[in-house]
């Protein structure tokens, strides 16, 4: 029996990173992520990714984000606490920019 | 919404991608009883409030289209399913999704209690969730 623990209201691991793809690919990009929240689509694509900057207002959201980077040995996401408002408007560009559940 | 989207847009390198992952914007999760290979779809849920997110992030996706900042603007949806073992589960599932909730419609969760109760031994619940994918193009 499944327990409740592993219950997520996300879709299956891969599926979002399979749909994203279809229009770009992330493999070897520079990302920026919107809403990482926790890091859970972040560890799914960071690893194949050239680098990321992953952002989130919420800090403890963040921070489990970078537990599980740093638990997995992903060392090319910069995590930042705050809205995408606050990045300056210029910078190194990035490849993709991805809101992942962010509205 | 708008200001985020323009401030990643000042950020993508030209023919750089934005992509906005996020729940379909009028598909409404639907809560099924699986028996066997027998689907029974029961309700499906509302969520008055989160629509209201839902539609301004539709309008501020078309604005920034509109106003050039982006083009070549493509979707696709996809439907995910759930199971769950039963109605605990159900209500532990519908917890874990952040404020506003989406809930089930007057009347429908005691039909699904009724339902699930004569349920045969090895039923399951199902919920049939959407996810909806834009991907914008920032201008060369």
């Amino acid at each position: 029996m499944r327990a409740a623990l592993d219950l997520s209201a996300y879709p299956p691991d891969g599926m979002e990173i399979r749909l994203i793809e279809r229009f770009a690919s992330l493999r070897g990009k520079r990302v920026l992520e919107v809403g990482c929240g926790d890091g859970r689509l972040t560890v799914q694509y960071a690893p194949g990714a050239a680098s990321v900057v992953a952002m989130d207002p919420d800090r403890p959201s963040l921070e489990l984000a970078i537990d599980e980077c740093d638990y997995r040995g992903i060392n090319n996401v910069a995590f930042r606490l705050g809205s995408v408002e606050r990045l300056p408007a210029r910078g190194a560009p990035f490849d993709v920019a991805l809101f992942s559940w962010s509205l | 919404m708008v200001h985020a989207l323009q401030r990643a847009g000042q950020r993508l390198r030209p023919g750089g991608a934005l992509i906005s992952i996020r729940p379909h914007p009028t598909w409404r999760p639907l809560v099924s009883i699986l028996t066997g290979k027998r689907r029974s779809p029961v309700a499906r849920l509302i969520n008055p409030d989160f629509d209201r997110y839902l539609r301004a992030t539709e309008a501020a996706l078309q604005r920034v289209v509109d106003e050039g900042w982006f083009g070549n603007a493509r979707r696709r949806s996809r439907e995910y399913r759930i199971c769950l073992d039963n109605l605990s589960q159900l209500r532990s599932y519908l917890e874990l999704i952040n404020p506003p909730r989406p809930r089930f419609p007057p009347g429908t969760r005691a039909h699904l209690e009724a339902l699930w109760k004569s349920a045969p031994p090895g039923a399951r619940i199902e919920v049939t969730e959407s996810m909806m994918v834009n991907a914008l193009t920032k201008p060369r």
